[in-house]
């Protein structure tokens, strides 16, 4: 099955995927990913001081793919992320407790699992993706070569091994990240988009 | 530290590159070394970049969905 760029609005049922997750279509479960992470990070954020919340979002995807084939929907939409919200909070309280770093926190933790439902999030919109790309066209040669690095490896190479390919310090390399991306925030806010609204 | 030296680890902790640990989630060394703030502003930092890398994926993909699928085709997915 070949998806393509996720184009539906927010608020709606992300288990028109579930059949083809559940069936083994990687591609399918790229999709669904695409507007599942935003809400299943932002249900995090109480942990971002206490655990590595980006290794718990890739290990909470690694499980749901796991156990895709074995959920039933019900009378609510979005079982699967649902289910996502709980295996989420779930491994950052256990990886809370594993880093000893328990105490009250837990009671901090959010209920956004047991709510009403969660809210998806759209993919970024074409206007969005536009702008960015246009930003992304002028940012000075160091520190596009260092964004370029990070998103041809997707996470597949550490940023050391990055800075050797492109010959530069490993604190190099990152000082460029750094400037890429706030050149970008500069640029889109140049043209109306602001970030941090756009991620509530 | 100073802010430059905080600045290269939140970068570093936003990062979608984890390198496997047996038996234990695996947690980026700088984001070790961030203080509670930092770790925060790094959480902060991870949803912008994020956004920005879906916003310049053809397929709306950013580096965590896709280095999620790339341990999902090279067989680590545990199916």
């Amino acid at each position: 099955m070949t998806t393509g760029a996720p184009s539906s609005p927010s608020g709606d049922d992300l288990d028109r995927y579930l059949p083809a997750v559940a069936s083994g279509d990687a591609d399918a479960f790229g999709a669904w990913m695409a507007h599942a992470e935003r809400p299943v990070r932002d249900s995090l954020q109480s942990f971002a001081a206490r655990v590595d919340t980006e290794s718990v979002v890739q290990e909470t995807f690694l499980r749901i793919w796991q156990v895709a084939p074995r959920v039933r929907t019900d009378a609510k939409p979005n079982a699967l992320l649902r289910l996502a919200l709980r295996i989420g909070r779930n491994l950052a309280i256990s990886e809370t407790r594993r880093l000893r770093t328990a105490h009250a926190y837990q009671n901090r933790v959010g209920v956004a699992a047991d709510a009403s439902g969660p809210q998806t999030a759209g993919p970024p919109d074409p206007m969005l993706r536009r702008v960015i790309a246009g930003c992304r066209e002028r940012l000075p040669a160091k520190p596009a070569q260092a964004l370029g690095a990070r998103l041809d490896t997707a996470g597949g190479q550490a940023d050391r091994a990055l800075a050797d390919m492109l010959g530069m310090r490993t604190n190099t390399f990152l000082q460029n990240l750094t400037r890429a991306r706030k050149l970008l925030a500069a640029c889109l806010a140049e043209h109306g988009v602001d970030l941090r609204a756009e991620l509530g | 530290m100073n802010q430059r030296e905080r600045e290269i680890l939140i970068e570093a902790a936003a990062s979608a590159q984890r390198a496997p640990v047996r038996g234990a989630l695996p947690v980026h060394p700088a984001w070790y070394d961030l203080d509670a703030a930092g770790r925060e502003e790094a959480f902060e930092v991870t949803r912008e970049l994020r956004l920005m890398e879906a916003a310049l994926d053809p397929d709306g993909q950013s580096t965590t969905v896709r280095a999620v699928l790339s341990r999902i085709r090279a067989g680590a997915g545990g199916r």
